[in-house]
């Protein structure tokens, strides 16, 4: 097996931040990582002078290459190392047509200035941002050889997914004069001679790329040192103060996108803050629950939002006052104000709603299916037919109708307006009554919804974990309410006052600057979480921990690595016997996950694929920490500098207390069963 | 129920006293009153007649108001079935949801 990495950073460009490269480094990467090829991969750049002295100072396959900027995503072209001014040439377009931020080439631009992409390894960002969308690759699909991933655990992913390319994991490093520890992504291919006609042909066969040089994909590098883990699960035993948590820190440095959960972090110090803290990480990630409840009253509120009752009332006022006033000045009429037109008011338009609402209805249930059969019992289907055709026939007419009276009602308008230049005649301000009445109805159905809302109520009931989740609705009761809610510094108190009273509230709200209107639905009525467990009582202190722990592991699902401090710190044995294992076993089917821990119901009942033991050894004058690894069934255990150790005995010992205390405690488990 | 009537040469119309008031006397309240009466229910407004009134003033304010109301009630049951669907769909949603509560035991 071979060992490559061919996405290696060299220059800094304008897609990078500013770091010095140093050859000396890139020397000891090469080395300490036992890379048996590399390739120069620059942001749109090839610096043909740097990447001659960088081949000649490493004695591997170094291979040309850049990473370049398309306007669908990223990706790698690696080209041969015999055909060097070509692929300058074409290098150097490239630079060309992308000289500031924000600069990118098209697909077609890349397959022109490369022509034969054939005679190139493409490789594209597929499942690491900026990822390639899949579409995007159409054109130059026959070319791609491989698609890059950024953690093992998508390696894994697109390793068992027939429809996606090879992955191949790289390290992506900026070789820099600073650097103090060393990359692990690296992909071990099966293949002879490292050309790139022989990569390209193993790269497309999945069978022979492994994350390991001789445990396939089962273990990976987890640590510079070389330490390996399994791509599965975990379990790093070792007595106090021996390195665990320091172990733990050093992958969670070293990996991004890591989910670590603390040992403790989920022990609840101060009772009170804590019961807050949990309602509101609940109602978090409860988020989108809410939105779906209160989307049809957002609606409602967006449309009540430009709803005025006091313009409306202003517009009634107005058109009364003129009417009244241009009655009085009825003798001061002159040629101009005594035309027809002059008085005339505009008419009434109807976006005919509840037409449209009747043909969608009936329209339903000519093209339901599923249903169709009952249906068709019921209902003649060619007569409802006959009825859309007919009322849609109407709201064409209608619309006509409504099209010809605003063309006559923008020429009314246009006419008074000349007359009215011409008159000192009072004219009477126009006011739509319908649309008045309309939204006084608004104002009240809006205000029926938002008492509704203000009930308490039980809007869901869920059941996680063996936790029954609830979520409750009621009114909010004080200003300090709404001002959390709001998430904003604003007093709520005036506004309050009128929380009764539905529309002046929201009146109340509108008014307030610092308030995002697409938010104010949030402070209508208040939605709370209350949590059961599983005989029906609000939990505890320790539930509410435990339900937390299972709610980490479970959110895992979006990371690539799972870190999981002595989950035993904070839980009973049932508890992490019957869930957390189950769970943890769970998350590593699909990601790497470590548990540290000294608990024999974790550490020996979790069905661990690999073991790691840390031990604080005296060496002379020196305290050295050792991390010794191996499958559980292993009679040894083996560290990186070689070192092994009795797998039986550490296990017995760190898990069971020694060999004594587990046959004692075992004498006595015996005794107590056989009392009669 | 008659909302506007012309009678001894004048515009009158129903004040909230259930009498008739002239309609130079009309208020924004008296307006938005007979509004509500006329999307409510069955009513009538005398046909505007220039003839049969004969003070000026009169002639105009009832001429307006005749035409607003006749509108109106020639759409009364547009904006009845407009009113009912306002928001429905919201409204049984959050409804249902607070009266499943109050029916159940143990709510």
């Amino acid at each position: 097996m071979k060992k490559i990495d061919l996405h290696v950073h060299t220059v800094p460009t304008l897609s990078d931040s500013p770091f010095t490269f140093d050859l000396g480094i890139l020397k000891r990467y090469v080395s300490e990582a036992a890379l048996d090829a590399i390739a120069i991969t620059n942001h749109d750049v090839f610096d043909r002078r740097q990447y001659e002295t960088i081949a000649e100072a490493l004695d591997i396959v170094v291979f040309p290459g850049l990473e370049v900027t398309l306007d669908c995503g990223h990706l790698l072209i690696i080209g041969n190392t015999t055909n060097l001014d070509t692929f300058d040439d074409h290098a150097r377009e490239v630079s060309a047509r992308i000289t500031q931020p924000g600069d990118s080439i098209s697909i077609d631009e890349l397959i022109g200035i490369f022509r034969n992409l054939d005679e190139s390894l493409v490789i594209p960002h597929y499942d690491k941002r900026p990822a390639i969308k899949r579409d995007a690759l159409e054109p130059i699909a026959s070319y791609v050889s491989a698609g890059e991933v950024d953690s093992t655990k998508k390696f894994i992913r697109a390793i068992k997914d027939e429809t996606k390319p090879t992955p191949v994991l790289f390290s992506d490093v900026r070789i820099s004069e600073n650097m103090t520890a060393f990359p692990t992504r690296q992909t071990f291919v099966d293949c002879g001679e490292l050309t790139l006609h022989a990569l390209k042909t193993c790269l497309r066969d999945k069978g022979k790329v492994a994350l390991s040089e001789t445990h396939g994909n089962q273990l990976f590098q987890v640590l510079d040192d070389g330490q390996m883990l399994s791509t599965g699960l975990n379990v790093l035993l070792g007595e106090r103060s021996t390195g665990k948590t320091y172990t733990l820190n050093r992958i969670n440095a070293s990996h991004d996108n890591v989910k670590y959960i603390k040992q403790f972090s989920l022990v609840q110090q101060d009772d009170a803050a804590c019961a807050r803290e949990f309602s509101e990480d609940l109602k978090r990630t409860r988020s989108q629950f809410i939105e779906e409840f209160l989307s049809g009253f957002k609606v409602v509120l967006n449309d009540v939002m430009n709803v005025d009752l006091r313009a409306d009332e202003r517009a009634v006022e107005d058109y009364l006052s003129t009417l009244l006033e241009a009655a009085e000045e009825v003798d001061r009429r002159d040629a101009f104000s005594n035309t027809a037109l002059f008085d005339e008011t505009e008419f009434p338009t109807s976006e005919d709603k509840v037409l449209i609402d009747l043909i969608d209805s009936v329209r339903q249930v000519i093209e339901n299916v599923e249903y169709r059969a009952i249906i068709e019992k019921h209902v003649d289907v060619d007569s409802l037919k006959r009825l859309a055709v007919e009322l849609i026939e109407l709201l064409w007419e209608k619309k006509l109708d409504g099209k010809k009276k605003r063309v006559v009602n923008g020429l009314v308008r246009d006419i008074q307006t000349g007359l009215k230049r011409r008159t000192s005649a009072a004219q009477v301000q126009d006011v739509d009554l319908y649309k008045v009445s309309l939204n006084e109805r608004k104002v009240e159905r809006f205000s029926e919804i938002v008492k509704c809302l203000q009930e308490v109520a039980i809007i869901s009931e869920e059941s996680i974990q063996g936790f029954r989740i609830l979520a409750t609705k009621c009114s909010f009761e004080g200003a300090g309410e709404l001002k959390s809610a709001s998430g904003t510094k604003t007093a709520f108190r005036d506004a309050f006052e009128q929380y009764e009273r539905p529309y002046a509230y929201l009146r109340m709200l509108l008014d307030k600057e610092d308030l995002s209107w697409s938010e104010l639905y949030k402070l209508f009525t208040k939605i709370t979480y209350k949590i059961l467990n599983a005989d029906g009582f609000e939990v505890s202190g320790g539930e509410r921990s435990e339900f937390r722990l299972l709610q980490e592991i479970k959110d895992a699902q979006n990371y690539d690595m799972l870190l999981l401090d002595e989950p035993e710190s904070s839980f009973d044995n049932m508890f992490l016997r019957s869930d957390v294992n189950r769970m943890i076993k769970e998350v590593s089917e699909t990601m790497p996950v470590v548990v540290v821990t000294h608990n024999s119901t974790v550490g020996a009942s979790v069905g661990a694929d690999y073991l790691l033991y840390s031990s604080k050894e005296i060496e002379g004058n020196n305290v050295v920490y050792r991390v010794y690894a191996g499958h559980p069934t292993d009679l040894s255990l083996h560290s990186v500098d070689d070192k092994t150790i009795n797998n039986y005995l550490i296990t017995l010992n760190t898990l069971e207390a020694g060999q004594d205390a587990y046959n004692d405690r075992r004498r006595r488990y015996e005794a107590l069963k056989n009392r009669k | 129920m008659k909302l506007l009537k012309i009678e001894n040469n004048a515009g009158w119309y129903l004040n909230d006293q259930g009498g008739f008031a002239p309609v130079d006397k009309i208020t924004k309240q008296d307006l938005l009153r007979l509004v509500s009466l006329i999307l409510a229910e069955e009513t009538e407004v005398d046909e505007f007649d220039a003839e049969a009134i004969k003070n000026q003033a009169h002639q105009l304010i009832y001429k307006s108001i005749s035409e607003k109301l006749g509108d109106l009630r020639d759409r009364r049951q547009e904006f009845t079935d407009e009113s009912q669907r306002l928001y429905l769909q919201a409204y049984d949603k959050y409804r249902d949801v607070s009266s499943q509560q109050k029916d159940s035991p143990d709510g």
